[in-house]
């Protein structure tokens, strides 16, 4: 057996260990879907950090950053911003009363079945296009480094990952997850020195990359708007995407989110940093490649000793596997929580509901494959869709949720009205916009104009849609009967 | 120190700067909690 194949079987093993481990800590739905709400602040923020960290990273990043210079670096700020934001602002309401679901929120705030539908639809559907971008990573580093035919890469990599996640769920995720963070941190920590001794140090490293690639660390590279606009993606997206907020209901209480937070902002900025470098020192050792999103997996196999390049490669498919399984828990949730147990089979029995739950799981992890074998949304550069995706989000539900604890007049037209609004602004821009500026900007406009003034123009929301979520007397003014 | 060289490092010093300023702000708020 070779060594890439040995550190491969016995990293599957280990996620399958703990799948294994998770069926028996899984009772009942809110372990299934939030891991019982009890996680502590290493769990809780290691599945955060891993989540966040995707193939957009490992592959993306890399990708953007070799082929347009370190001013794309910057956008990064924007993250643990974001994060600090949905923490202090966000959260303290938020979490007063737990939910299992996103879409299952928007009812409870929203004060409709219709609303929840629609959140669940536009999650499915959004989430079904990023799992797609990360399973056609997958297959790109498996024909790469392995030489396997790019089908059977993406085929595998679904499998291992719907075994575990059907199985134990958000148990699952999250203890896979903690495990998959620990392996990205090491295959980043050490594969940096011996990259940068490639390159002669940090200093050979600015030296050989200016001779290379003058314009790498100016900004003229990509433009401003275009840079402040992906900053603004990240950022909303940081702040509202379904598969951040709902580990808000997974963590125990208020001082346990802060600290998690605080633990995956600092594994996010670090893994980010040191893949930034392995960034730089790519523009040198492979100045020629076809596209950026292979930096990553040749920096891998052909700078890293055999050993530690198994351990990186393993820690690109960990962050892949850490992204998806949360979307899968996200989509399959969507499906079965939100719509075929909310609208159509309504009165289910408790074990009927969870085989329904994970046959929803499996139903959102085969489409997305099903649609690329199929020849699907092929061949984009992983991180713009990660973009799209992200500015989807971000216009579907930054104002409806943030809005909807922070606002005690938003009303439930308003937020139906942001979303769809939102969400068809963004893809006007992407397919008729200038490529200068993100999709996102015209989406959150669209969907925050609307939001304000819809919610104004129709009769304010019940009382009970506001109690778990607002004081009596912050929302006594709005809700008091109008002159009319 | 060089443009890239201010440019390369700022960044990491950026993210320092943010970690040290949420942990002082959680400091804050836990004491507040507290009291």
């Amino acid at each position: 057996m070779t060594v890439q194949a040995a550190v491969f079987v016995g990293y599957f093993l280990v996620v399958f260990g703990i799948g294994w481990y998770s069926l028996r800590a899984t009772r009942d739905e809110t372990d299934y879907w939030i891991a019982g709400g009890q996680l502590g602040w290493f769990t809780g923020g290691a599945t955060m950090a891993a989540t966040h960290t995707s193939a957009g990273t490992f592959i993306g990043t890399i990708g953007v950053m070799y082929t347009a210079g370190w001013s794309f670096g910057w956008v990064l700020l924007s993250i643990p911003l974001a994060y600090w934001f949905m923490v202090a602002v966000l959260a303290p309401r938020f979490t007063r009363q737990q939910e299992l679901t996103i879409p299952a929120f928007m009812e409870t705030r929203y004060y409709g079945k219709g609303i929840r539908g629609l959140s669940a639809t536009i999650i499915l559907i959004a989430t079904v296009v990023y799992i797609q971008a990360q399973i056609v990573a997958a297959g790109l580093i498996a024909n790469t480094v392995f030489g396997i035919p790019t089908d059977y890469g993406m085929i595998a990599f679904t499998v291992i990952l719907l075994v575990y996640t059907v199985v134990g769920g958000m148990v699952a995720v999250v203890y896979t997850d903690a495990f998959q963070l620990i392996v990205m941190g090491l295959g980043a920590v050490f594969a940096v020195p011996l990259v940068l001794r490639q390159v002669d140090g940090v200093g050979g490293l600015m030296e050989l990359v200016q001779s290379a690639h003058p314009l790498v660390f100016t900004w003229e590279t990509m433009p401003a708007s275009l840079l402040l606009t992906m900053g603004l993606s990240f950022f909303l997206g940081g702040v509202a995407t379904p598969e951040k907020l709902i580990r808000l209901y997974a963590m125990r209480d208020m001082k346990t989110i802060r600290r998690g937070v605080l633990f995956a902002i600092v594994m996010i900025l670090g893994i980010n940093l040191l893949v930034f470098v392995i960034a730089l020192s790519a523009i040198v050792l492979f100045p020629a490649l076809s596209t950026g999103d292979l930096a990553m997996p040749m920096v891998a196999s052909a700078v890293l000793p055999a050993t530690l390049g198994a351990i990186m490669l393993a820690a690109i498919t960990a962050a892949m596997m850490s992204t998806v399984d949360s979307l899968l828990i996200v989509a399959g949730s969507a499906l079965s929580v939100d719509l075929d147990q909310n609208l159509w089979h309504t009165d289910a029995s408790p074990e009927h509901r969870m085989r329904m739950n994970r046959i929803g799981i499996l139903a959102v992890g085969t489409i997305p494959l099903l649609l690329i074998l199929a020849g699907v949304g092929e061949g984009e550069l992983v991180q713009f869709i990660v973009l799209l995706f992200t500015a989807l989000m971000a216009a579907a539900f930054v104002l409806p949720v943030v809005g909807g604890v922070l606002w005690a007049r938003a009303t439930q037209e308003g937020a139906a009205a942001a979303m769809v609004g939102g969400v068809s602004a963004t893809f006007l821009w992407e397919v008729l916009g200038s490529p200068q500026v993100e999709p996102v900007l015209a989406g959150f406009l669209a969907s925050a104009a609307l939001f304000v003034g819809v919610s104004l123009l129709t009769p304010p929301p019940p009382p009970e849609a506001l109690a778990p979520y607002f004081d009596a007397q912050e929302h006594a003014a709005p809700t008091s009967p109008e002159p009319s | 120190m060089t443009m890239p060289g201010f440019t390369f490092w700022g960044l990491f010093l950026v993210c320092g700067l943010i970690v040290a300023a949420y942990l002082a702000w959680m400091w804050a708020v836990e004491k507040g909690e507290g009291e």
